[in-house]
């Protein structure tokens, strides 16, 4: 049937030929994601045989189990996989949860003071500083805040008393959460301005216009319709802004005190002076060990965990978009 | 809905091509129109009384260099419904948002001349407390991506200063929707998300939202345009109903609507008022010719 009506003459570039043209790239494309998926599992998956939950969980010094994971290639005595990472997950939840909660918070006024109550050129000069800002690459923010963060924290916040107090387990000086949270904030927020800007200046003029036309003034009207409006690309853009918090490597490598050492809010407040490591640091530290068989598990194995990570961020994401886009589909 | 795209994906679309030789002219001629404006009765009763509310004195608004609003004077009355009718650009929807101070969102508009609400000047009220008491309705249904319930309960918990419980809440969204003639039909799904509703039970919600405001002026611009004639026939009948309650300004482009439903009319063309009559002279024995041509349809 279809076939009767094929032209001849038409141009080349049917409207078939590129609808199967693009889905054959998109195939492309979600097969390389799975290969990916599945080699960095399969590689992964000893460290995860050999530890089963323990190895989310805590025990033993961490950045000892790797060096005894990574010698045991040598040694003729069989591997070693023994790996506890619960320092390095609660080092990447604290850095990355707190830096993204941070930013939300200081995005979300900014862009509403940028769409709603600057003035014109502030607004036309502000929108490409933001957007260059998302995309300055991080290691730079990494020797800024080696420059000048961490002897700041280490040489004023941090006082003698508190470096005293916990010698005995630990230095302070300066690379710690709080360098860590605040560079990761500097770098992500602009992220979220970015995409929440363009969300809000996308809400539907006529929303807005009908809510001042009730008398409502112009800070409710953009927070209580505006921003709700936006909630879909809100949620779209925290997402986008965890996921490369939790990615981000060379600057938390730089910044973090780059220990394993899991800081315990129960301490006080010191404990955002503390250094740790996240995951992903950990993986570019130890990336010269790739060579040793359980020591390349091991690290797999922590791109693994990322890597689902990620997954269930846009999965959670996704979900909380459909339960959103419920009032604002026509 | 998906057999209907499936059907598009097989056939093509029909494309008519014209014959030379087809005999059929393409367009019959239009039928003479008479010049008094519309033989059908106006079904509406005579207001049964009008109390002076606004009153819009020597009212010019610029645009940078344009003038879109010329030394305007009229009077609005509760009681009555008020038409602005006129070309497009004519700059009656410009001085209908005026009335509340929406044009003040404009940062170029530039009003001289002064409106009155009860006899205060409208720049003498906080704009806000201002576009409480004279709401607007706008030319495309515009609900909020909220639920019914939560389109109309946002301007009462906006004007409460205190969080409002449901309970409280409840009796007076009811008695907007049904002042907006729209309860019945959404009482049992006040839940539902307002953008599902039809476009004109969506435009009845925003003008319950209006209404919900507790206004004394309510402004309507263009309220039908988007509309089919069947909502547009229920909300005609509505905006009559409403003239007791609040004083009623319609813009409009729909020169029959105007003749059906307005007490006065007034007919703007270039920035200029034209003629303020009622609407029976103005549409029978205009005092005015370019309100005759207008009205005859010599122009438009």
């Amino acid at each position: 049937m279809e076939e009767e009506f094929q032209s001849q003459y038409g141009p080349r570039w049917s409207d078939q030929r590129v609808g199967r043209l693009l889905g054959a790239l998109v195939c492309a494309v979600v097969a390389l994601l799975l290969a990916l998926i599945v080699v960095v599992f399969i590689q992964g998956w000893p460290s995860f045989a050999h530890n089963g939950l323990a190895w989310f969980g805590p025990g033993g010094n961490v950045d000892e189990q790797l060096n005894v994971i990574s010698q045991s290639a040598e040694t003729g005595a069989g591997y070693v996989y023994t790996f506890h990472a619960w320092p390095l997950i609660w080092s990447t939840i604290l850095i990355a949860g707190g830096s993204v909660i941070l930013s939300l918070g200081a995005a979300l006024f900014i862009s509403v003071f940028l769409v709603e109550f600057a003035p014109t050129w502030m607004a036309r000069i502000l929108a490409p500083v933001v957007r260059f800002l998302a995309s300055v690459p991080s290691v730079i923010y990494g020797l800024l805040g080696v420059l000048v963060l961490v002897p700041f924290i280490g040489n004023h916040l941090i006082s003698e008393s508190q470096k005293a107090s916990v010698a005995g387990v630990i230095s302070l000086t300066g690379y710690s959460l709080m360098a860590a949270v605040v560079v990761l904030t500097i770098m992500v927020a602009p992220l979220m301005v970015s995409i929440f800007t363009d969300a809000l200046s996308s809400v539907k003029p006529g929303w807005l216009e009908g809510s001042l036309a009730l008398g409502v003034n112009r800070w409710r009207t953009i927070w209580k319709i505006g921003v709700r409006a936006a909630r879909p690309a809100i949620v779209a853009g925290t997402v986008l802004a965890c996921a490369r918090a939790i990615g981000e490597s060379v600057m938390l490598a730089m910044l973090s005190g780059s220990t394993a050492f899991a800081p315990n809010p129960i301490d006080g407040l010191i404990f955002v002076f503390e250094p740790s490591r996240p995951l992903a640091p950990t993986i570019v530290k130890s990336s010269d060990q790739l060579s040793s068989p359980p020591a390349k598990a091991t690290l797999f194995a922590i791109a693994a965990f990322l890597l689902f990570s990620a997954a269930i961020f846009s999965l959670t994401g996704w979900a909380a978009r459909r339960s959103m886009n419920k009032y604002l589909a026509r | 809905m998906e057999s209907l795209t499936r059907q598009h994906a097989q056939v093509p679309p029909p494309i008519r091509r014209l014959d030379p030789q087809d005999p059929t002219p393409a367009a019959e001629a239009a039928p003479e129109r008479s010049t008094n404006f519309v033989a059908a009765k106006r079904s509406i009763a005579a207001p049964q009384f009008s109390i002076r509310r606004m009153e819009v004195d020597k009212v010019s608004i610029h645009y940078d260099a344009k003038e879109a609003v010329k030394s305007v004077s009229l009077p609005i009355r509760q009681g009555e419904v008020l038409a602005l009718i006129g070309p497009s650009g004519c700059g009656k929807t410009t001085l209908l948002r005026s009335l509340n101070r929406l044009t003040e969102l404009t940062a170029a508009a530039k009003l001289t001349g002064s409106i009155r609400l009860d006899d205060v000047d409208i720049r003498l009220i906080e704009p806000t407390l201002l576009r409480r008491r004279v709401t607007m309705v706008f030319q495309q249904p515009n609900p909020f991506p909220m639920s019914v319930f939560d389109n109309i309960a946002y301007v009462l918990r906006e004007q409460g200063s205190r969080r409002m419980k449901k309970k409280v809440l409840e009796p007076q969204v009811h008695s907007a929707l049904q002042r907006a003639g729209l309860f019945e039909e959404v009482k049992d799904n006040l839940k539902h998300p307002a953008l599902k509703l039809s476009g004109g039970q969506q435009q009845r919600l925003c003008i319950a939202r209006a209404l919900a405001a507790e206004p004394e002026v309510l402004l309507l611009d263009e309220p039908c345009s988007a509309l089919d004639p069947q909502s547009t026939a229920v909300i005609e009948d509505l905006i009559v109903k409403l003239r007791e309650d609040v004083a009623v300004v319609i813009v409009t482009h729909n020169l029959q609507q105007a003749y059906r439903i307005a007490d006065h009319v007034a007919f703007m063309y270039l920035g200029d008022l034209v003629e303020y009559n009622s609407a029976t002279r103005l549409f029978n024995t205009p005092a005015q010719d370019r309100t005759r041509e207008y009205v005859s349809g010599a122009f438009g």
